[in-house]
């Protein structure tokens, strides 16, 4: 999976969580741009992306993921 | 030594910091161990023999810290046992100290079965130096921290600024500042610094002292188990919120302030709270480094876990609109509820500390259902929702805060019968036949009109303040007062810009004014509300 597809699942996985198809990620996203994605949102969304993408973050991990590039990046290293 | 007191002032932090700089410069490392020479020194000042109880913890601590730091990934059997073995030992530290008698009298309560309860003296700030230790152990099990050294980490849990009640710091953004200090004085960090200490000592002794002694008549009449009538109700009940709000707040500001002073700047621990238009967002403004501490330390891992664990047996998890009921429990009810059970009796030891923290919780998973299943048609951006949230956040908070302060459960319930108007009405002599007009009944009179209209008056200003003004941070921000501190677009206000500090006469004449005021004011000593924590 390239990024753009990878960037394009996570949107539709986080329209999942917050019940809201208008939201749209890109790799500079942060959770303070995106209304409603609290801490509790968060951990929902990491599990869901855990899921779909058969990866496990380490707690860690899960801090040091600031905006949804390093994300993305944490999972192409993940899959590698 | 409390921060507001002349010993401390005029010649404790004078000396503290003349030395660290006449030798930082030359010595790095000797300012260092000056820095703990004082700090051990602060905390000796009460009770020297508190110093021989935290050194060995410090000594374990350090020793379980280069344990895991050795053993890491290699030996994990190993390594879990030391991170364990270390929880452990700093809970049971906390416990023994905080707890016994509660759970002693606990048991009591259940059993009935009789106890002799010898009362044990807590070491000053254990709560926040355990929790800071703790901190620390996860983050090095966890390779956020790779790298401890005997020096630093003595330097981390001593550093006076914040040895007592906070900010809660961690070590991974104390450490590296003092790593990268270059020992010189800088003006800005004095011209902050000063403006903090002396702003919070401001608030300590103007607002929170005077308006604790005014309303302390009715909180020791529910105490003895007598019912304050409205208007005195709703005075404790107001001013204490506004007191314990002054009393920590400036605290804060005082030890930011000191901090900065050396060099250092620790995270914000406030940033208007009153302010807030929901729980939720209460949480994220009021004593913000223990939210962040339990959020990242308890919530989050549980819930983390309980999460994954769902999602692998194929049960719903959360998701918006959508959540089932059974989710949200599992997910986010017990987890909030859990978290701020803790973060209740964190505070002190008794039933009241558990109420108030089980009323949060509450709060809590009320505001996040209110979120998800909120009615379509709500007007959720209109200022009149933004402000019934606001009124119904601050009477929640208000009224939760009694039992923070009442003496015990039933006291704090006679305060709420007051408010209520269960107890009746006292009014000042000159209102009476107005009240009778009206169609009122007193059940009392108020000896002096005075005393009515100087407690109110107290209140009034106090609340202007909190509510109206912006907060020190915000009037500082452009010299970036607190790590990581950003005020919130709600927060650029045009009283801000019109306020905002700045090296300008203005600003000289009003901080000699407010320093003159809080040095005169000292005669009478008080310490502060959270050093009991």
């Amino acid at each position: 999976m390239d990024q753009a597809q990878a960037l394009k699942e996570l949107s539709r996985i986080m329209q999942d969580v917050l019940d809201d198809p208008s939201v749209a990620l890109s790799p500079g996203t942060t959770a303070a741009d995106v209304e409603g994605w609290d801490s509790m949102t968060n951990i929902t969304f990491v599990v869901e992306v855990e899921r779909q993408f058969g990866v496990k973050f380490k707690t860690a991990e899960i801090e040091e993921m600031h905006n949804v590039g390093d994300m993305l990046k944490m999972i192409a290293a993940k899959k590698s | 030594m409390l921060f507001n007191s002349y010993s401390f002032i005029l010649l404790f932090v004078p000396i503290t910091l003349g030395v660290y700089y006449a030798i930082g410069r030359a010595h790095r490392p000797a300012s260092a161990l000056w820095l703990i020479a004082a700090s051990l020194f602060f905390y000796a000042w009460w009770r020297p023999f508190n110093v021989l109880l935290i050194a060995p913890s410090i000594a374990i601590n350090y020793g379980i810290v280069r344990l895991l730091l050795r053993w890491g990934d290699r030996r994990p059997g190993a390594s879990r046992a030391a991170f364990w073995g270390g929880i452990l030992f700093n809970l049971g530290f906390l416990g023994y100290f905080k707890y016994s008698g509660f759970c002693l009298q606990m048991v009591h309560d259940i059993t009935g079965a009789s106890f002799v309860v010898r009362s044990i003296i807590l070491p000053l700030g254990i709560s926040f130096i355990t929790f800071q230790k703790i901190a620390l152990l996860v983050d090095v099990r966890a390779g956020r921290v790779t790298r401890v050294a005997l020096r630093d980490y003595a330097l981390f849990v001593l550093f006076f600024p914040q040895l007592i009640a906070g900010p809660i710091v961690h070590y991974r953004e104390l450490m590296p500042q003092f790593a990268a200090l270059d020992g010189l004085p800088r003006a800005e960090n004095f011209a902050v610094g000063l403006t903090l200490f002396f702003t919070g000592l401001f608030k300590k002794v103007i607002f929170a002292d005077p308006i604790a002694a005014l309303i302390a008549p009715a909180w020791l009449q529910a105490a003895g188990g007598g019912h304050p009538a409205f208007f005195q109700a709703w005075a404790a009940c107001l001013g204490y919120m506004l007191q314990l709000y002054f009393d920590f707040s400036g605290y804060s500001d005082m030890a930011i302030g000191l901090a900065r002073l050396f060099g250092i700047k620790l995270p914000p621990n406030f940033n208007s709270p009153l302010k807030a238009t929901n729980i939720i967002d209460y949480w994220a403004r009021w004593h913000m480094t223990l939210t962040r501490f339990l959020t990242a330390y308890i919530f989050t891992p549980l819930t983390l876990s309980l999460t994954r664990k769902r999602a692998a047996q194929g049960l719903p998890i959360m998701g918006g609109r959508g959540t089932t009921l059974r989710a949200f429990g599992v997910l986010l009810a017990y987890p909030t509820m859990v978290t701020m059970g803790l973060a209740g009796v964190w505070h002190g030891a008794g039933y009241q500390f558990l109420v108030f923290g089980v009323l949060h919780g509450i709060a809590l998973v009320t505001n996040h259902a209110w979120r998800l299943r909120r009615p379509h048609w709500w007007p959720a951006k209109s200022r009149a929702a933004h402000f019934a949230g606001w009124a119904l956040t601050f009477l929640f908070v208000i009224c939760a805060e009694i039992f923070f302060r009442a003496a015990s459960v039933s006291a704090g319930i006679g305060i709420l019968r007051g408010m209520a108007g269960l107890s009746g009405l006292t009014l000042p002599m000159a209102l009476l036949p107005h009240a009778q007009a009206l169609g009122l009944h007193a059940t009392g009179v108020w000896e002096s009109g005075t005393d009515f209209v100087q407690l109110w008056g107290w209140i009034g200003a106090g609340l202007f303040v909190v509510l109206a003004l912006p907060n020190t941070l915000e009037l500082l921000a452009a010299y970036d007062p607190a790590l990581g501190f950003k005020v919130r677009p709600a927060g650029h206000t045009r009283v801000l810009r019109k306020l905002a500090w700045a090296p300008s006469f203005a600003w000289a004449t009003g901080l000699s004014a407010v320093t003159a005021a809080g040095l005169l004011s000292l005669g009478r000593l008080s310490d502060f509300l959270y050093w009991h924590f």
